[in-house]
């Protein structure tokens, strides 16, 4: 070893313990903090427009995706910040159950084949382009025609092009600045409901055109005519900063500025609320709604869910649950009211039919299968089945709102099927992608599933969750499934369901316009639901948010469909 | 003279080239490995990026189209060959999921420098509590402090951080109200996306301290450092346990020699001894440990980020398995098994000049 080769070793040494000295310094300054009171209603950083007042409204949510263009995803938290951002022809009222107001159409009629709009004269894009007929036109082509210069793309729009527009859209005519003429493909009494949902967004063609072949990149800065114009998208941070739009033609804002800031765990996000650091949050599970209730500096709003949780009978795989008894049987043993109240902790109702009590066509002659373990057993006998039999329950882990605990439910069902002779293994998958790909190619015997309505009609439930979507034909005589192979088989049923009066039902419902005419054909489909049973009925889940205590009373409307509508929101 | 005869020139004197080329090739089978598993799991687990990319709302047909176009038809050797030709050019596509539209490429630079931040934060926690505490235990064995000292180490490096963390934020964040409960930064303050030195504008580093201070934004770096002191403290405390049991036990060998005794005798004062000819000596098996400890670390990134809601590398990996991300989950994780061998090849060209006798 040389003596230059000593030294350079001590003067590492040296080195290192001074580069230790100089962290502890920047500990020390580090310290100091700024004691958290920063992270409330402060208005630091921004530079809000002068439609609102100069205070930020903090919204606190579980995840944060990275960009916001409607017609790229289905995600619930995109639809958060682009509601916000932009408008859509005919909008939800903020607080209702679904039902339909002017939005950027001041008028709208559907007869027939044809939907008619007028359109509000005077709105302006964030951009600074004035709002015209020829930018729905864009909109709709962006979106679902493939011969479009400007199309998004098959690999890159989301599964809502088809589902919302394409498939039934014909042909648009903006011939004229402030009129549409929309051909559909056929009469579709839910087609006016779809142009509420967030992927009907209104986008400036101003901006598509200036995009070019980068369409992708719209969820980058996304220029709408919404209440709140998109400012920054800090993703490192998981933050979004909107300004309030001076020339919204709708009330509001009043607010300057709302940030989307993004909290993972549950019951952190409450406790935000609760101390003040954010004003709202979503998506609470039971021990965040009991924290929040009992909270001094926060509220906790409720209201009545478009949902529904559901355990789906494969009939297309597993032989008994062809047995109509059999299916009545395990409704009547499973024990939803223990469901609901215990595990749920009363944040959900019982559920008595696919549809929820706010949608029309929602059969108030039903009730909820009474638990009643000893009918429940002479129906298995009298089918057949006394020995009992086997089968597999398959159950996605994470909670979600229809069914929060999905687990321990799964034990629920177990227990209670034992106490009829029936064993329940339990299928468990961690990760819900795969698991939809499970439960889509018909693989399960039983599973958990559920539906957040995208636009509050019936036919969302009705016809997309448990019509096969084949061809009347195709369903044998005497036969009331048809297997996952069929052909234009819909994924979504997951239990193989093919009832063809039912089917009948919902189809021509989804072709009638007359209200009352409707009405009565989805109590009807819902009566031979509930006799039917392709699933067991389990909950309509609360849609719950936390609120702190300096949002103004009434100011913030809770929605089950549609919103957050944060244009109203005042701070105190 | 081309920039890699500057590198080995500037590295001849410390440690020869031929030992650091020797290292790096070793990287390829070490890389190429991690790739081959990572590309096997993502294919044989379960989940169509088609559905994920869709929604559930997609219909047959679109599935089927998008399937074709992400080239998922192809044979399984063909998908194989152009993903490892790929990942030679660190180039993994576009993410399906969490940052749609992105490619994977910007996703991991801009969570890298999270990641490594919190990660410097806990080895500088770890530094600055473990030496000290490492040398009081010697200087004072089998006293109150030495055993004390000796417990809460054994602790450090018991509990596990997915316990530690969440225990923290209920104390310091849920009841005493003194730390926030998750993020980097306040959540109204925003910066800039670039800075100016001398009149040029540069891009920030990401390292949100470091980028506040380049910015002289004092409210935003108070915010910042009292954001990641839980945290880092977090991610540090198995750190200082190791690195404070590891000082320990060497300060107590180099104590007990003779140099020690010699220059005691000599009439040097116990501190000086102790610091000068003891700290020194002693530091150096300790040097070692914290290069390690520098990729566990970033191991500890995944649980700290997950438990704090700091979007660096670790939360991203967690979210894009959950999501079934598949390119994002592959660029992440063979991003840290490269960090990793390089922080390794790193500490062992550290020790080899440290300890010439290991290039033997």
């Amino acid at each position: 070893m040389s003596s230059g080769d000593s030294l350079d070793r001590r003067s590492f040494l040296t080195a290192a313990g001074s580069a230790a000295a100089a962290a502890t310094l920047a500990g020390c300054s580090g310290d100091g903090g700024d004691g958290g009171g920063t992270e409330g209603g402060d208005d630091t950083g921004s530079d809000g427009g002068d439609g609102g007042s100069d205070q930020t409204l903090v919204y606190a949510r579980g995840d944060h995706p990275e960009s916001y263009d409607p017609q790229q995803s289905t995600s619930g938290e995109v639809a958060k910040v682009t509601n916000q951002v932009f408008d859509t022809l005919i909008q939800f009222a903020a607080g209702s159950g679904g039902q339909l107001e002017d939005a950027l159409a001041t008028d709208y009629t559907l007869e027939g084949s044809t939907a008619t709009l007028t359109l509000r004269e005077g709105v302006t894009f964030h951009n600074g382009e004035e709002f015209t007929a020829s930018d729905f036109k864009a909109t709709w082509q962006r979106f679902t025609q493939s011969d479009y210069e400007y199309y998004l793309g098959d690999d890159t729009r989301s599964g809502y092009g088809p589902f919302t527009l394409g498939d039934w859209i014909e042909s648009v005519d903006a011939s004229q600045d402030y009129e549409l003429t929309i051909e559909l493909t056929q009469q579709f009494a839910p087609f006016l409901r779809n142009l509420a949902m967030f992927a009907s967004a209104v986008l400036s063609e101003a901006q598509i055109e200036s995009l070019g072949d980068s369409q992708a990149d719209l969820g980058d800065e996304p220029a709408g005519t919404g209440a709140f114009q998109f400012d920054t998208l800090d993703n490192p941070n998981e933050r979004i900063r909107l300004t309030a739009n001076n020339d919204y033609w709708g009330d509001g804002p009043n607010v300057g500025t709302v940030i989307f800031k993004t909290i993972t765990e549950n019951s952190t996000r409450v406790q935000d609320v609760i101390n003040g650091a954010s004003h709202i949050t979503d998506n609470l599970d039971s021990s965040g709604f009991q924290r929040a209730e009992e909270s001094e500096t926060a509220t906790l709003l409720r209201k009545d869910g478009i949902n529904h949780g559901y355990m789906a009978m494969n009939m297309a795989r597993f032989e008994p649950f062809r047995d109509q008894q059999v299916r009545q049987a395990i409704a009547h043993a499973v024990n939803t009211e223990a469901i609901v109240n215990q595990i749920y902790q009363g944040f959900a109702t019982q559920a008595s039919q696919p549809l929820p009590p706010d949608v029309l066509g929602h059969n108030d002659d039903l009730d909820p299968y009474p638990t009643d373990k000893e009918q429940a057993q002479s129906m298995l006998e009298e089918a057949g089945y006394g020995d009992g039999f086997e089968f597999e329950l398959a159950t996605f882990s994470n909670p979600r709102g229809y069914n929060p605990s999905p687990v321990n439910t799964a034990n629920q069902v177990k227990s209670d099927l034992e106490e009829i002779g029936l064993t329940v293994n339990i299928n468990q998958f961690s990760n819900f992608g795969p698991y939809l790909d499970y439960t889509s190619a018909g693989k399960h015997d039983a599973c958990f599933l559920g539906w957040y309505t995208d636009n509050a009609d019936p036919d969302n439930f009705l016809y997309v969750l448990l019509d096969p979507q084949v061809e009347m034909d195709a369903v044998p005589d005497g036969q009331d499934w048809v297997s996952f192979d069929t052909d234009g088989y819909n994924t979504l049923n997951v239990s193989g369901w093919a009832n063809t009066d039912y089917m009948e039902l919902v189809r021509e419902a989804q072709r009638t316009y007359a209200e009352g005419d409707r009405e009565t054909m989805y109590e009807e489909a819902s009566q031979i639901a509930y006799d039917e049973s392709p699933w067991v009925f389990l909950d309509y889940a609360e849609t719950l948010r936390a609120v702190n205590e300096t949002v103004v009373e009434d100011s913030y409307t809770i929605s089950s469909v549609g919103g957050p509508y944060l244009n109203t929101v005042e701070l105190q | 003279m081309n920039w890699t005869q500057f590198l080995f020139r500037l590295i001849e004197p410390v440690v020869p080239p031929r030992f650091v080329i020797k290292r790096l090739l070793l990287l390829i089978p070490v890389l190429f490995g991690v790739a081959s598993v990572v590309f096997a799991i993502l294919h044989l687990a379960p989940g169509d990026p088609a559905i994920i990319i869709a929604g559930q709302r997609a219909s047959a047909e679109q599935l089927e189209q998008i399937r074709v176009e992400l080239g998922l038809r192809r044979p399984l050797w063909e998908q194989y060959l152009s993903f490892l030709w790929d990942a030679a050019r660190f180039d993994f596509g576009q993410s399906y999921s969490i940052s749609r539209g992105n490619s994977v490429r910007s996703v991991i630079s801009d969570r890298l420098p999270i990641t490594l931040e919190l990660a410097i934060y806990g080895q500088a926690a770890g530094i600055l509590l473990g030496l000290p505490l490492g040398i009081i235990s010697a200087v004072k064995q089998d006293s109150l402090t030495d055993h004390v000292t000796r417990i809460g180490a054994l602790t450090g490096i018991s509990v596990p951080i997915f316990w530690s963390g969440p225990l923290l934020i209920l104390l310091f964040s849920t009841y005493l109200d003194v730390f926030p409960t998750s993020g980097r930064i306040a959540s109204t303050l925003f910066l800039p996306d670039t800075w100016t030195l001398f009149g040029r504008e540069l891009p920030l580093t990401g390292m949100i301290t470091v980028d506040t201070i380049l910015l002289g934004n004092t409210e935003a770096f108070l915010s910042a450092a009292h954001h990641l002191f839980l945290p880092a403290v977090v991610i540090g405390v198995y750190s200082t346990a190791l690195i404070s049991r590891m000082m320990r036990s060497s300060m107590l060998e180099v104590i007990r020699q003779d140099y020690i005794r010699t220059a005691r005798a000599k009439g040097q004062g116990a501190k000086i001894t102790l610091m000068k000819h003891g700290f020194r000596n002693a530091l150096i098996p300790v040097v070692t440990v914290i290069g390690i400890q520098f990729g566990t670390l970033l191991g500890g990134a995944v649980l700290t980020e997950t438990v704090f809601g700091i979007n660096g590398m670790g939360l991203t990996i967690v979210t894009a398995i959950g999501v079934s991300d598949y390119p994002v989950v592959q660029g992440t994780v063979l991003t840290f098994a490269l960090l990793f061998t390089l922080v390794n090849l790193f500490v062992d060209v550290t020790y080899s000049y440290l300890d010439p006798r290991i290039q033997q």
